[in-house]
């Protein structure tokens, strides 16, 4: 006897009970799949997406990263990265190399290097490349990389012999470096001037560790192993990378163990969070960014007129001694980053903690504006001089939530030395523009740069950078002198290291900003991923090497696609 | 009825198309400039510059206008400054993802707003109906950006019941047979059409007990009660139904809220659809996508709006009859 409440399943409900039971056994049943040493799947998050994986017109990091598993180089930075001379580089495409005299360098190609649909890689593929990076029709970001090249030229169909315009100590990098070989066989009837929109960019075929297997905008992007790689197979059978909008989202799905690995986790606050995820373990590495708080040379708006503050070094020697860097880091950051000795991420040979820098000083920095007549003689808090009160607006782009705190830490610094500081937060476009047009009086900037600091801070220090990064309008032909020493100089790595300190050093008298934090970059990577090693100007460089042991898969690797 | 529909088409491609043009003055002389990398590397201005030509940005406003325009007509919306492919190809990819989020929302919306509504009207002044009203007020007021991290946070990271964003399992999603790729997707679709529908269920539910307490109070419901007729068969048989009128109308106006409302939902659940895309475009200043989002979320809005014309007007001659 059934008791006069009980509830009795329905015949249509039972069979919508099994139909969903059957539906969720299908949906969660595991396959046996892969077993071995080769299986493994690594999910990698990422903000952002690639424009298109055709190497000379990608600009973004996660675009480039994909492209280095597809498409080699002659030749690869090392562990060190070191770009000076060709001692700490690598073959990949080129199984050796010679020089011919001190300005022609001739690269010997590895006869087993195979383009994905079967064809050879051959020393015209290698002019080609060269040609295409230095077309203007194809507009690509590293034709200025590749300017003291004078021609390329394949001697025959595994030899390929670069001519450069003068000699000096990088120049076995910028061959290598940028050039990710491209097959002609397959561009070379797509006109230059529409590469940036070719279906090559989003079905590429390369003669990399990996190959294209499909690509969904704004969800995902996977690689497969190529098993006959001439290098060796890599030990990892799948690289997934999972699209999302912003830094956030990528670290909630590392945290949710929904995906297997982030290169950089970011701000402090990330930090804490991946390290409170068991599966996580977290490498830290020299990181490629370092910012600032710049200060205006010329008038907010008017290059040809100095600015009415910042025009006056003493003033700006004033006002970087007023600031307490050491403290501002602890309070943003606390051990995540260092404050840079001058313009210079962590990743560059150049640090050097020994660097000469104006010291955090605020009695000093306050007996200095008061010598230099800026008084506060009605005592509302700011200082004034004939008239003329000491503020300055700092430009800050609102998506960047570090640099947003560091400025309201200045603002404050500041406000206790008498200087009134109001903040402009502008959206990242605004402020790109308004910095390339030098309409602002200082901005919180930070710059992600490449392995060597000679192009970088020829771009953003020197004149040759005004019209270009050097939004500052810094401009000092001393300091131009010893950058044009140091990136010219054929002599020891010693000497070249002495003449870069003496530029740094010189800029940091000069004052034209105040260099706040180089941070150290936090990759994290699931556990049961071994031998993981990551290269600091590209984490995954090596990721050829990466391996999964048999015993630590688990069901994502097993998955047959 | 046909002239009134013809004047209706008409009256909508007037606005589309003025949304598009004031879309495409405004993108135009809002300060920003587009072609910059992601990240702040240092740029070339001749590279800037020769994309700028490329593209025809160094033409006056008016003659760019004009081009567009001409290039509408032909059916070609541009090449996205940013995606490096043409704009019809990344909104023929983002359109479905957000039609299927919308659809679900709308679904979560109407079927639990009437439910609570139905109820809150049946039992109106009483703890359930005071106590529902409370949690409707709160989830109409919360920001729908603010609800999504909480679920997201709650459901997703914590309890670990629901992925944390996509559409699909990156991983297995391929491997899956048909039953499991559709049983992939609703799982993916549960938390962001969730966090969609619960907001406009929330504003429907307040709506319908709105409409249902006042035909509960007419004079056909007394008489239906009277005739001895179950409560239950009073307020489903004979009050909702006409209380649903009004309800076409808010389904035209939800279509709106639903687009704007997916713009955050799909940024913070990493769902690639057109709010996403939009928003994306906005930030890097890439003129034609933002320019066709536009113009497709105008149509769309539009079509809905028109949809509940007829909708209403099919269900009401009174209605039919003014038009004709």
């Amino acid at each position: 006897m059934r008791a006069p409440h009980a509830v009795r399943a329905s015949p249509s409900a039972t069979v919508r009970l099994t139909a969903l039971s059957v539906l969720l056994f299908v949906a969660c049943a595991h396959r046996e799949g892969c077993t071995g040493d080769y299986c493994g799947t690594l999910v990698i998050a990422t903000a952002g997406e690639p424009e298109s994986l055709l190497p000379p017109v990608i600009t973004s990091a996660v675009g480039l990263a994909v492209a280095d598993q597809l498409f080699l180089k002659l030749a690869d930075i090392g562990l060190s990265t070191n770009t000076v001379g060709d001692e700490d580089f690598q073959p990949q495409l080129a199984e050796r190399w010679e020089w011919a005299d001190s300005v022609t360098l001739v690269f010997h190609l590895d006869p087993r290097a195979r383009w994905q649909d079967g064809r050879a890689v051959t020393a015209l593929d290698v002019a080609f490349t060269f040609d295409a990076y230095n077309d203007p029709a194809v507009n690509s970001p590293f034709r200025s990389g590749v300017r003291a090249i004078s021609a390329v030229t394949a001697r025959d169909s595994l030899t390929a012999v670069f001519r450069f315009r003068k000699r000096y100590p990088e120049m076995f990098y910028d061959a290598v470096y940028h050039l990710r070989i491209l097959p002609a066989h397959l561009l070379r009837a797509i006109p230059r001037d529409q590469w940036r929109s070719a279906l090559f960019g989003r079905r590429p075929v390369g003669d990399g560790p990996y190959r294209f297997v499909s690509w969904k905008a704004g969800e995902q992007l996977e690689l497969a192993a190529d098993s006959a790689f001439f290098l060796g197979r890599p030990h990892l059978r799948r690289v997934i990378w999972r699209l999302t909008p912003d830094l956030q989202v990528a670290v909630t799905q590392l945290v949710a163990d929904q995906a297997d690995a982030i290169e950089v986790l970011g701000p402090p606050d990330n930090l804490k969070r991946a390290q409170g995820a068991p599966q996580l373990t977290l490498y830290p590495y020299r990181g490629a960014t370092y910012a600032y708080l710049g200060f205006n040379l010329a008038a907010n708006g008017d290059s040809s007129r100095p600015h009415p503050l910042f025009g006056e070094r003493e003033l700006r020697r004033a006002l970087v001694m007023a600031v307490d860097r050491e403290r501002l880091l602890q309070n943003v950051w606390g051990d995540a980053a260092r404050v840079p000795p001058g313009p210079m991420p962590q990743l560059w040979w150049i640090w050097d903690p020994e660097t000469r820098m104006l010291p955090s000083d605020t009695a000093q920095a306050s007996r200095l504006l008061t010598r230099l007549g800026w008084r506060d003689s009605d005592h509302d808090g700011v200082r004034k001089r004939q008239g003329n009160r000491l503020a300055f607006r700092i430009m800050v782009p609102t998506t960047s939530a570090v640099r947003r705190q560091y400025a309201r830490l200045l603002q404050e610094q500041y406000r206790s030395l008498g200087a009134e500081v109001e903040l402009d937060e502008v959206e990242p476009s605004v402020f790109a523009q308004r910095a390339a047009a030098g309409r602002f009086d200082a901005l919180l900037i930070s710059w992600n740069a490449d392995p060597t600091p000679t192009s970088s801070i020829a771009q953003t220090w020197t004149r040759e950078g005004i019209g270009r990064s050097n939004y500052l309008r810094y401009v000092s032909p001393a300091f131009d002198g010893l950058v044009e020493r140091a990136s010219a100089g054929a002599g020891r790595r010693a000497a070249t290291q002495r003449t870069w300190r003496q530029a740094i050093e010189l800029l940091n008298q000069d004052a034209p900003a105040v260099f706040l934090f180089a941070p150290q970059s936090v990759a994290a990577v699931h556990r049961r991923v071994a031998d993981v090693t990551i290269r600091p100007d590209s984490w995954l460089a090596l990721l050829r090497t990466w391996r999964i042991p048999a015993d630590r898969l688990i069901d994502r690797d097993r998955v047959e696609r | 009825m046909t002239a009134w529909l013809v004047r209706r088409v008409a009256a909508a491609i007037a606005i589309v198309w003025a949304v598009v043009t004031v879309t495409f003055v405004l993108v135009h002389v809002a300060p920003g400039t587009p072609f910059l990398p992601p990240a702040e590397t240092p740029v070339d201005p001749a590279v800037l510059e020769r994309l700028r030509s490329q593209f025809g940005l160094d033409r006056p406003l008016s003659e760019q206008y004009v081009r567009y325009l001409r290039e509408i007509a032909r059916g070609n919306l541009g090449e996205s400054f940013a995606l490096h492919r043409p704009v019809a190809d990344a909104l023929a990819e983002a359109l479905p993802n957000t039609l299927t989020l919308a659809g679900a929302a709308l679904c979560i919306e109407f079927v639990l707003g009437l439910a609570l509504g139905v109820y809150q009207a049946a039992r109106a002044r009483r703890f359930g109906d005071v106590a529902l009203g409370n949690a409707t007020l709160f989830l109409y007021s919360v920001p729908t950006f603010w609800l999504g991290l909480l679920l997201l946070v709650v459901f997703g990271q914590w309890l670990r019941w629901f992925p944390v964003g996509g559409v699909v399992d990156v991983v297995t999603h391929e491997s899956l047979p048909w039953a499991g790729r559709v049983a992939d997707r609703l799982w993916h679709l549960a938390l962001p059409a969730g966090t969609l529908g619960l907001v406009g269920a929330a504003a429907t539910a307040r709506f319908e007990r709105a409409a249902m307490l006042e035909v509960l109070g007419q004079d056909y419901v007394r008489t239906a009660r009277a005739k001895g007729l179950p409560e239950r068969r009073v307020v489903l048989g004979h009050a909702l139904r006409n209380a649903l009128l009004p309800f076409v109308t808010l389904f035209g106006l939800a279509f709106p809220f639903l687009l704007t409302g997916a713009v955050l939902v799909e940024t913070v659940f990493a769902w690639p659809g057109m709010g996403r895309l939009a928003a994306e475009a906005i930030f890097r200043r890439d003129y034609p996508v933002v320019t066709a989002a536009a113009m497709l979320a105008s149509g769309m809005v539009v079509l809905g709006s028109l949809l509940a014309d007829l909708l209403y007007a099919a269900a009401d001659p009174r209605i039919r009859t003014s038009a004709a």
